[in-house]
């Protein structure tokens, strides 16, 4: 008897399809669904990237937040603080509760800041020399002490999340850190224990964080605000363009290349939200190798860079690039930054003017210009600079190397290239974060730092910018800081980053979309609950 | 008996490659450039802070103590703290190679279950049309690489068409079974989750073929070239002489032989599988080890790297020696050559 599989066939295929519509939503709630390309990291003393930084202002607090849209820090869990000399004491709001339910006081910060130090990981080397003791002397009240004068530190708390202590010490695991076990590590991997407007109802590192709205959050959440986020990590562009095209993820992420992001902002009911003014892009020169350990050189370099060539190829619609013009270091919007200092100007006879006083012959030294793998806008600038040098009489070697091996070389002056891109992103809304771990000869090997500064008046521009109290005199000394290190061609300060997400229209972003309301603060322009879901 | 001893011999020849492969790879990962704790802690971390880290990863004891205390914490079951994830490893590699084995098991079955038919109806119908149409099918899958097949067929049939998915393993929505296997679709079978079951299945449609496309055309190939030569042999012809059916000449005279070596290079391309994931996890999204791996390369994550080799390398050993159990079960010369 002959077999016909054929109606077998045609059941299965109707109940594979029967799938299509079998698995419905569970409910109405909103549900936001944004991507990262890198993995999230939900332990607050441990988080740096931006990932984390997405996480972390929606499942955690701190004790102060930067305004949107400009440079003062406003209270937050803190009502209010006052400074006598090296001691800061802040007074806490009375009516915050962790998800646990516990009441936030005095002892949970002082547990924060400990632990922080302790895990030695994360933003902790804001606070390592910094802190020296800390104080609660009323559930109320958090008194901390620093070593130095530290002009920076009310900032760098925006980066201090406050933990629920009863909760991490009823969930040690065991470790390295005597009674305190494993300090909350493997607790604090997995869950919050924090006053966030969100909490985690899963979390894998690698593929997606799934975070739900706190109903009894301090400040209150909007009912517009997302019901549920779904962070989702490392989707490919081409798999992005498709999810954010079907209307299957909300937010993009910025790091897609500028052709997808065109095309996917002419998809209908799609648009582009812009962060600025918290970000750099740079070509770093090596201050300490020959011929860049002449400044001459090191301007004829700038002059050979073309800043108008490369910001076209920012651009990714008409009226959006990813780069615009730098106006030195520091981004405009910064403490510190400053609209006068003079864009760099694209001039091969200006840069063989410079030239003839340097006191190097192009022709004896080689010139390795480097680019990390997996950036193709650095490819480009380099073979651009290739070209331009080249008309100089310099001999250019190109080479890509992994980011492990970029960091390798940044270890010693002699090993840096001698001209390497880099971006950087202010990790606290102080321009010490940026200036100091660029360009400070004690922060020197690492790759924000390749330039290899290593000057005396330099340093002690940072460190004055660090002890001085004053906001006004402080900007000041980072105006002076940022002629200097133009005028010394430091760097070549290529263009302010921009970065650039598609959005769905099913969600309106502020601090992406609308003027004035970005915070600058990786990350934190993606605080839930100020979003609205349409 | 003798397939007993001969299993046992094969064990023991794993084991003894795992422990090389172990060292090789403990000691390839610090030639990696750059140091471990600076990536992981960021420019902005203290020269102290980078040192406590390394203490805290014995980076600082001689390369032989550390392969020793990796060896002794191996044996509990404990393969460190992954830089990358800041997890164990051990939880890591559990929660995903789930994901990437149940992946690479349907890619098996599709390049199975087309592969070799593809290269018997080509190696019965040789030189006929047929057999042109099934070489250009074998040709296509062999040399387009799998990830633009990925990117093809979500492009088609889940973007234009909408007829699967794009990304992940299964929907946001859909209720997880109750874990037994980690495999989503065995879990929900079992469970009787059909809906679960189904959309597992509608999820792993795309990647699975992306993945096993490769693998069938080789294995059509290989199906091909090994029959052909068994139907030159002259028992086929005298089968054909006795007036058997060609179908029963196909399956029982001329699959047999032919499938030993076919065997081979299929348990073969199964592990390779394994590492060739990664592009394919990457373009449907998919959770798995492929991509955690090619991560903590990028990193220097010492834990992660030494980690995710041992589970490739082990898999890999496993379906070696399960692949030459069966080879050896259909072939007694292999069995009894040391007889």
């Amino acid at each position: 008897m002959k077999k016909s599989y054929g109606p077998m066939a045609a059941a299965a295929s109707a109940l594979l399809l029967a799938g299509v519509t079998a698995v419905a939503p569970l409910s109405a709630q909103t549900v936001l669904r944004l991507d990262e390309h890198a993995i999230g990291e939900i332990d607050p003393a441990k988080a740096t990237d931006y990932a984390d930084s997405m996480i972390f202002y929606n499942i955690y607090d701190t004790l102060v937040i930067p305004a949107a849209g400009g440079t003062d820090i406003l209270p937050h869990l803190a009502e209010s603080w006052t400074i006598d000399g090296q001691t800061y004491t802040f007074t806490l709001r009375d009516d915050v509760r962790f998800h646990s339910g516990n009441v936030m006081d005095s002892a949970d910060v002082a547990f924060s800041i400990e632990r922080m130090l302790a895990l030695g990981q994360g933003f902790s080397s804001l606070f390592a020399d910094v802190i020296d003791s800390v104080e609660t002397p009323d559930a109320q009240t958090v008194s901390i002490t620093l070593k130095q004068p530290y002009a920076p530190f009310v900032g760098s708390l925006v980066r201090l999340a406050i933990v629920d202590k009863d909760d991490v010490l009823q969930n040690l695991a065991d470790g390295d850190y005597g009674d305190l076990g494993d300090y909350g590590q493997a607790y604090l991997s997995s869950t919050t224990a924090g006053t966030g407007a969100y909490t985690i109802s899963s979390h894998n590192p690698q593929e997606l964080t799934v975070m739900e709205k706190n109903a009894d959050y301090f400040l209150g959440v909007p009912a517009e605000a997302p019901d549920v986020a779904e962070l989702q990590y490392s989707i490919e562009p081409a798999t992005l363009r498709a999810l954010i095209t079907r209307g299957e993820l909300d937010i993009g992420d910025q790091w897609m290349a500028p052709e997808i992001k065109a095309a996917v902002s002419a998809e209908e009911g799609v648009s582009l939200g812009q962060v600025a003014g918290i970000s750099s892009f740079y070509l770093k020169l090596n201050n300490q190798r020959a011929p860049l350990d002449d400044v001459h050189c090191r301007r004829a370099f700038a002059l050979a860079y073309d800043y108008d060539a490369i910001l076209e190829q920012t651009q990714i619609t008409e009226d959006i690039a990813f780069g615009r013009r730098a106006h030195g270091p520091l981004p405009l919007g910064v403490l510190g930054s400053d609209e006068n200092i003079p864009t760099g100007q694209f001039d091969l006879d200006a840069a063989r003017a410079e030239l003839e006083k340097c006191q190097y012959n192009p022709a004896e030294h080689e010139i390795q210009l480097n680019w990390v793998a997996g950036n193709p806008i650095q490819e480009r600038i380099q073979l651009m600079m290739q070209l331009n040098l080249g008309e100089l009489g310099f001999d250019t070697t190109i080479t890509t190397t992994p980011w492990a091996m970029f960091t390798e070389l940044a270890s010693t002056a002699e090993r840096t290239p001698h001209v390497s891109p880099v971006n950087f992103i202010l990790t606290t809304p102080d321009p010490d974060s940026m200036l100091y771990t660029m360009y400070h000869s004690d922060a020197v090997g690492t790759w924000a730092s390749v330039d290899w500064v290593m000057n005396e008046e330099v340093d002690r521009m940072i460190e004055a910018g660090r002890t001085e109290t004053d906001p006004a005199t402080r900007a000041e000394i980072y105006r002076n800081l940022g002629n200097m290190l133009v005028e010394d061609q430091v760097s070549i300060f290529a263009y302010e980053l921009v970065g650039v997400f598609p959005i769905r229209d099913v969600v309106h972003v502020p601090a992406l979309q609308d003027e004035g309301r970005t915070y600058s603060v990786q990350g934190m322009n993606f605080m839930l609950r100020e979003m609205t879901m349409n | 008996m003798h397939l007993w001893r001969y299993f046992l011999g094969r064990l023991v020849g794993s084991l003894l490659v795992l422990f090389g492969v172990s060292i090789l790879i403990f000691g390839v990962a610090r030639l990696i450039p750059g140091d471990p704790a600076r990536i992981a802690l960021g420019p902005m971390a203290s020269a102290e802070q980078v040192e406590m880290m390394r203490e805290r990863l014995r980076l600082n004891e001689p390369v032989i103590v550390q392969y020793g205390e990796f060896v002794r914490d191996l044996f509990r079951g404990d393969l460190g703290i992954s830089l990358y994830t800041k997890r164990p490893v051990t939880s890591d590699i559990l929660s995903t190679l789930p994901a990437t084995f149940e992946l690479v098991l349907a890619a098996a079955l599709i390049m199975t279950l087309i592969g070799v038919p593809l290269g018997i109806v080509a190696a019965r119908y040789r030189n006929s049309g047929v057999d042109r149409a099934a070489n250009l099918a074998a040709l296509l899958g062999v040399v387009t690489p799998s990830f633009v097949w990925a990117i093809f067929l979500m492009l088609v049939f889940a973007f234009a068409l909408d007829i699967f998915p794009i990304a992940g393993r299964v929907s946001r929505s859909a209720e997880l079974p109750p874990m037994v296997t980690g495999l989503l679709i065995f879990d929900s079978a079992i469970a009787g989750m059909w809906s679960t079951f189904f959309d597992a299945v509608r999820h792993i449609v795309l990647p699975a073929i992306a993945l096993a496309m490769g693998g069938l055309g080789t294995a059509a190939r290989l199906t091909r070239a090994n029959m052909s030569e068994v139907y030159d042999r002259q028992y086929v012809q005298l089968a054909r002489a006795f007036s058997y059916t060609e179908r029963e000449i196909a399956y029982k005279y001329a699959l047999r032989p032919a499938m030993v070596p076919t065997l081979t290079i299929l348990g073969l391309d199964f592990a390779i599988m394994l590492g060739n994931a990664f592009l394919v996890e990457m373009v449907f999204a998919w959770p798995g080890m492929a991509r955690y791996g090619v991560e903590v390369i990028i990193r220097k994550d010492l834990n992660g790297i030494v980690g995710t080799v041992l589970v490739i390398s082990a898999f890999f050993l496993i379906i070696n020696m399960i692949i030459d159990i069966v080879v050896a079960y259909m072939n007694p010369r292999i069995r009894f050559q040391d007889q």
